[in-house]
C-alpha cells in the first residue's frame, strides 16, 4: 500500500494503481473523456491533467501510476483553463448538432463543456461536414462529431478481439472507419457504440425515437439467453426505447451482445396479439382474458375427470421465471396430479463455474459448441481471459469460431476427424499416449481450468464427464441455450418425462404449453401430428406462434419487460426481473394463479409470496439471495453413456452450428434482428460452392434420407471442405435436425 | 348638523352623478371587440408559430427541448428515423388549452424555431381545436401572426 494526497485527503491505495483510481477512493472528482474502466489506460485526450507536486510537468490521471508520498493537484487555475482550452480546440471541429444527436443529455463532451464552462470559443469553427455512415444495420456512424478517444477501437479490440474499427490516417486527417471503408465486418455487438462518448457511434434501432431525460430507467435481466446480464430498460409510456449496458451492475461488466442489446423491438412488436383466442371450428375467435381463463379451468378439470389426472400434461419454456416455473410444477403435480411435465432442458449438467472463474482460469478448452453466438457474453469474457493469458484457449469446433483470434489450439475439421479427436482428447486426459497428449498434459497440468461445453449434446456430454473424472478441478460451464434454462430445472420441471412418449402412449389427451413453441421444437417435430389429435391445447405466448395455431385455446401472455420474476443464468444465479412496461397482458404467473385456485389448490398470491414457498420447498434455493446469489448444485455433470455417431448417407457432413443472431425463434419477432437473419442458412464452404455452382443468396435443398428442405445458401470460408452446418434451435430446421446433430447429407441444387 | 343635511338632500350621489355626466363627454376607452382589435404590443405572449426555413420547411428539428422546459406539459412530440437515417418529426403538438403562455419553449428553442406569436383569440367551441399542430404552427408564422 502507498500513500498519496489528493487534494488535501489522504488515502492508502495500491502500488499499481492510478491517480485516478487513488483519487476515486479519496472521494475526488477528476474529469475524464478518453478513459474507461473496463479498458487499458490510453491518455488520448489529456482532459484529466493533474498537477503532481515537484513535477514540473503536468501527469494523466488515467495512466499516471501512484508512487508513495505523491501530492496531487486536482484543481486549480492553471488546470481550469488548460481543460477549457482542450474542450475548445475539441470544439473547432466538432458540429454543435446536439438538437439533432442522439447523445445530447447523456453526452460526456457536453457534460465537460458545462462543467469546464466553456460558453464560447475563441477559435474560429471549422465544424466537420461528412456524410453519415449507415452500412452497419445496427450502428449509425457519424465521424464528424468524433473525439478520437479511441474508446471503440480499443473495445473492439480488448474485448471483443474483432478488429473491425480502427484509426485511419494520420494528424488532424484522423478518423475512425473500417479497413479500406469496407462494410463493416463485426457482429454488431454494439460494444463499441456503448463506450463512445459522445454521438459519433449511435444505436439505429433507437435512432432519433426519444431524448435520454424522457426514458425511465428500469433495472432487469436479459430474457433471451442464460448469461444472465444486467441490462436497462429505458421505457416511456409503456414502449421500450432501448436496452442499455450499466458498467456497475451485475455480472456481464456492461457487455451485451446484439441480440440483448438491438433485439428489444420484439417486445414492441405491433404483431403481438391482444386478445385470447378460442378456435372454434377452423377459425379463431376473440374472447375476453377472463373466459379464456375460465374455459381454461373448466376444459382442463372436464378431461381430468374423465380420464385421470395423467391424462393432462403440462409443458414449460425456458423463458418462464422461477416463480412461473414453480407454479407449473405446482398445478402438474400437486393440483391436477399429473406426472407429465415437459420441458426440452436437461438436468445432465448443473451450473459450477462463473464469470470469476473464467477471468481466473489458466486454461479454458470450449468443447464443440460456439459459444460467441449460443452465449455471446460468455464469449466476451473466454476472449479476454484468452487474451490476458496469451493463450491457455483450446478450441474443438468443426468452423473456426470468432475464438480463432486467442485461442492458442483451434481443433477443426470435418465432424468426422474432429468427433474422433475429441475421443482422443478425453482419452489422452484419462492417461492415454496419442495425438493429444500435449494438449492433455496442460490440462492436467492446469491450476484453475474451465470446460466450456454444451449440455445438450448426450455425446459431449459423455466427454465432459470423462474429463471431468481425470480432472477433477476443472469448473464446468454449461453452455444452457435461454435465460432461465435452468432455474426451470431447479423448480422441478425437467423431470426426464418425455413429451414424444407421453404422447405416443395416447393417455394424454390435453396439454397446457406454457410459452414453448413446442412446433418447432427439434425433439418434437414429429409430434405435429399427434397433437392435433388432443382433445384440448392451451397455449401460451407473448406472440401467437405455431404453436398457437394449433391450440385451441390461445393467451397471450407477457415478455420479460413486463414481469417481475427471477431468473437462474449458467452459473447458478439468482437474479431479480423487474417489469419496466405494461401491456396490458396478464403474465404465466397470473394465469397459473387462476388456474391452480379454480381447479382447487391454493396459489400464493404474489411473485414475494411464490419465493417464500421456493425458499421452503427448494431446498437449494434456500439461503441464496435472490438478486445475485449462486445456488450450490449436488453435482456438475451427470455420468452419461453416449457416443457420437454420424447418421443418413452422402457425400457431404452436416452438423447444427450455433443459432447467429437470434435467441430460438422467439427473436425472430424484433424486425431488426430479423434484417440481418430472418431464415435459416445453410453455411457452405466456397469450394464446395463453387462445385455446386451456388452463390450467396441461392437456394440449395438439403436431402437427408426422404427429407428434403430447402435453405438459402451463406458461404462460409471457415466451414471446412465437405461439411455443411445449419443452426440449431431455429424455424426451418428442426425437420432436419430431428434426424441427428451429425449427418451425412446430399445438396441439390434448384434450377 | 351637516351630516343630516348630507343625508336629507343626497348631496353625495349628486357629486357622482356629476362625475358620471363628465364622462359622458370623454372619448369612450370600450373596444368594440371583435369589430374593433386592441393594440397588441410587442412583448405580448400570444398562441406559437414555427418559423421555416429558406426552402420553406420548419426549421424545428424535434429536440424535445420545449417538451423539457413547458412547465404546462402541453407539448408533445414523436420521432423518429427516416428511411434513408434522417431525422423525422412524427408528431408535433401544442394543447393551447393547456399552455400558460409562458413563452419558456421559444426561450428553449436552440433553433429559433418556436416562437410566441401575438394571436391571444383560442376561443373555439370545441376542445379539440385547441391540439394544434405543425402545421397550424407554420401556417400562423406564414401568416405572419
Ligand atoms: S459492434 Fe462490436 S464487433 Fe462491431 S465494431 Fe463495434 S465493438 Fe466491434
Ligand atoms: S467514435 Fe466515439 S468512441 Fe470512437 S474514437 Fe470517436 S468519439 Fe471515441
Ligand atoms: S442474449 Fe445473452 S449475452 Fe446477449 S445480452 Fe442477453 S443475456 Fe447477454
Ligand atoms: S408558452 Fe409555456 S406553457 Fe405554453 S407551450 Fe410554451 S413553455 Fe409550454
Ligand atoms: S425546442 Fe425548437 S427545435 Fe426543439 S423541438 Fe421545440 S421547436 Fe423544435
Ligand atoms: S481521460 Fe486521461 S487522457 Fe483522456
Amino acid at each position: 500500500m502507498v500513500n498519496v494526497k489528493i487534494d488535501g485527503v489522504d488515502v492508502q491505495v495500491e502500488p499499481n494503481s492510478t491517480i485516478l483510481e487513488a483519487a476515486e477512493k479519496a472521494g475526488v472528482h477528476i474529469p475524464i473523456l478518453c478513459h474507461d474502466k473496463v479498458l487499458k489506460p490510453f491518455g488520448a485526450c489529456r482532459v484529466c491533467l493533474v498537477e503532481v507536486k515537484n513535477n514540473p510537468k503536468l501527469m494523466t490521471a488515467c495512466t499516471t501510476p501512484v508512487m508513495d508520498n505523491m501530492e496531487i493537484t486536482t484543481k486549480n487555475d492553471k488546470l481550469a483553463k488548460i481543460r477549457k482550452t482542450l474542450i475548445e480546440l475539441l470544439l473547432i471541429n466538432h458540429p454543435l448538432d446536439c438538437p439533432v444527436c442522439d447523445k445530447g443529455g447523456e453526452c460526456t463532451l457536453q457534460d465537460l463543456t458545462y462543467e469546464f464552462g466553456v460558453s464560447q470559443v475563441r477559435f474560429d469553427p471549422k465544424p466537420n461536414d461528412t456524410p453519415v455512415d449507415h452500412t452497419n444495420p445496427f450502428i449509425e456512424r457519424d465521424i464528424d462529431r468524433c473525439v478520437l478517444c479511441g474508446r471503440c477501437v480499443r473495445i473492439c479490440d480488448e474485448v471483443v478481439n474483432i478488429q473491425a474499427i480502427s484509426f485511419q490516417n494520420r494528424g488532424t486527417d484522423t478518423i475512425i472507419g473500417t479497413s479500406f471503408n469496407q462494410p463493416w465486418n463485426c457482429e454488431f455487438c454494439g460494444q463499441c457504440m456503448s463506450v463512445c462518448p459522445v454521438g459519433s457511434l449511435n444505436n439505429r434501432v433507437y435512432l432519433f425515437k426519444n431524448r435520454p431525460w424522457n426514458l425511465q430507467k428500469t433495472e432487469s435481466i436479459c430474457g433471451l439467453c442464460s448469461c444472465g446480464c444486467s441490462i436497462l430498460i429505458d421505457s416511456e409510456d409503456n414502449e421500450v426505447f432501448r436496452i442499455k449496458e450499466d458498467y456497475d451492475l451485475g455480472v456481464n461488466k456492461g457487455l451485451l451482445c446484439v441480440k440483448g442489446r438491438f433485439g428489444f423491438e420484439l417486445i414492441n412488436n405491433v404483431k403481438r396479439e391482444k386478445n385470447s383466442k378460442i378456435k372454434v371450428g377452423e377459425e379463431f375467435k376473440n374472447i375476453s382474458i377472463e373466459d379464456a381463463i375460465s374455459t381454461a379451468s373448466k376444459k382442463l378439470a372436464e378431461i381430468k375427470s374423465k380420464y385421470g389426472s395423467d391424462s393432462i400434461g403440462v409443458v414449460v419454456s425456458s423463458r418462464l421465471t422461477n416463480e412461473e416455473a414453480f407454479l407449473a410444477r405446482k398445478l402438474a403435480k400437486d393440483v391436477i396430479g399429473t406426472p407429465y411435465i415437459f420441458s426440452s432442458e436437461t438436468d445432465d449438467a448443473m451450473p459450477e463455474g462463473t464469470y470469476a472463474d473464467i477471468e481466473n482460469a489458466d486454461d479454458i478448452t470450449v468443447l464443440n459448441i460456439d459459444v460467441t453466438e449460443s452465449n455471446p457474453v460468455l464469449g466476451f469474457f473466454i476472449r479476454m481471459t484468452a487474451r490476458k493469458n496469451e493463450g491457455g484457449l483450446r478450441v474443438f469446433y468443426p468452423k473456426m469460431t470468432a475464438l480463432k483470434r486467442v485461442a492458442s489450439e483451434f481443433y477443426t475439421g470435418k465432424p468426422s476427424e474432429l468427433l474422433g479427436l475429441i475421443n482422443d482428447f478425453a482419452d489422452a486426459v484419462e492417461g492415454k499416449s496419442n495425438r493429444c497428449s500435449e494438449a492433455a498434459s496442460k490440462l492436467l497440468a492446469a491450476n484453475s481450468p474451465v470446460l466450456v461445453f454444451n449440455p445438450y449434446s448426450k455425446a459431449d456430454l459423455a466427454v465432459v464427464s470423462r474429463i471431468k473424472k481425470a480432472q477433477p478441478k476443472v469448473k464446468l460451464i454449461p453452455c444452457k441455450l435461454k435465460n432461465n434454462s435452468q432455474g426451470i430445472v431447479d423448480m422441478g420441471c425437467a423431470t426426464g418425462a418425455d413429451l414424444v412418449d407421453g404422447l405416443g402412449r395416447d393417455k394424454i389427451k390435453a396439454l397446457v404449453v406454457l410459452g414453448e413453441n413446442i412446433a418447432v421444437n427439434p425433439g418434437y417435430v414429429n409430434l405435429v401430428g399427434v397433437l392435433s389429435k388432443l382433445e384440448f391445447i392451451l397455449s401460451t405466448d407473448p406472440y401467437f406462434t405455431e404453436t398457437s395455431a394449433i391450440s385451441d385455446l390461445y393467451i397471450p401472455v407477457a415478455t420479460f419487460a413486463e414481469k417481475s420474476g427471477t431468473f437462474t443464468n449458467f452459473e447458478g444465479r439468482v437474479q431479480t426481473v423487474n417489469p419496466a412496461i405494461d401491456k396490458g397482458l396478464i403474465s404465466d404467473f397470473d394465469l397459473l394463479v387462476s388456474l391452480i385456485n379454480s381447479l382447487g389448490g391454493k396459489a400464493p398470491d404474489s411473485v414475494d409470496a411464490a419465493q417464500e414457498l421456493i425458499r421452503k420447498e427448494i431446498s437449494n434455493y434456500s439461503g441464496v439471495d435472490f438478486n445475485g446469489g449462486v445456488v450450490e448444485y449436488p453435482y456438475a455433470v451427470k455420468d452419461v453413456n453416449a457416443r457420437y455417431e454420424i447418421v443418413g448417407s452422402g457425400s457431404y457432413e452436416l452438423y447444427r452450428c450455433s443459432l447467429r443472431f437470434h435467441s430460438g425463434t422467439f427473436t425472430t419477432w424484433s424486425p431488426d434482428l430479423t434484417k440481418v437473419y430472418k431464415e435459416a442458412t445453410i453455411e457452405i464452404n466456397p469450394e464446395d460452392a463453387a462445385d455446386l455452382n451456388l452463390k450467396d443468396g441461392d437456394l440449395v435443398t438439403v436431402k437427408a434420407g426422404e427429407t428434403m428442405k430447402k435453405f438459402y445458401v451463406e458461404i462460409e470460408k471457415y466451414n471446412p471442405r465437405g461439411v455443411v452446418s445449419i443452426p440449431m434451435n431455429y424455424k426451418g430446421t428442426e425437420a432436419i435436425l430431428a434426424k441427428g446433430e451429425y449427418q451425412r447429407v446430399e445438396l441439390i441444387k434448384h434450377a | 348638523m351637516r351630516n343630516i343635511i348630507d343625508t336629507l338632500f343626497f348631496t353625495e350621489i349628486l357629486q357622482g352623478l356629476g362625475i358620471t355626466f363628465k364622462h359622458l363627454f370623454k372619448k369612450p376607452v370600450t373596444l368594440k371587440y371583435p369589430f374593433e382589435k386592441p393594440i397588441i404590443f410587442d412583448r405580448f405572449r400570444g398562441i406559437h408559430y414555427i418559423k421555416t426555413d429558406e426552402k420553406g420547411n420548419p426549421k424545428c428539428v424535434g429536440c424535445y427541448l420545449c417538451q423539457k422546459v413547458c412547465p404546462a406539459e402541453c407539448i408533445s412530440i414523436e420521432t423518429d428515423a427516416g428511411p434513408n437515417g434522417e431525422r423525422l418529426i412524427r408528431k408535433f403538438e401544442i394543447a393551447l388549452d393547456r399552455c400558460i403562455y409562458c413563452g419558456f419553449c421559444e426561450e428553449a428553442c436552440p433553433k429559433d424555431a418556436i416562437h410566441m406569436g401575438r394571436r391571444f383569440d383560442t376561443v373555439d367551441s370545441n376542445r379539440s381545436k385547441y391540439q394544434v399542430n405543425m402545421g397550424y404552427l407554420v401556417k400562423n408564422y406564414k401568416k405572419g401572426e
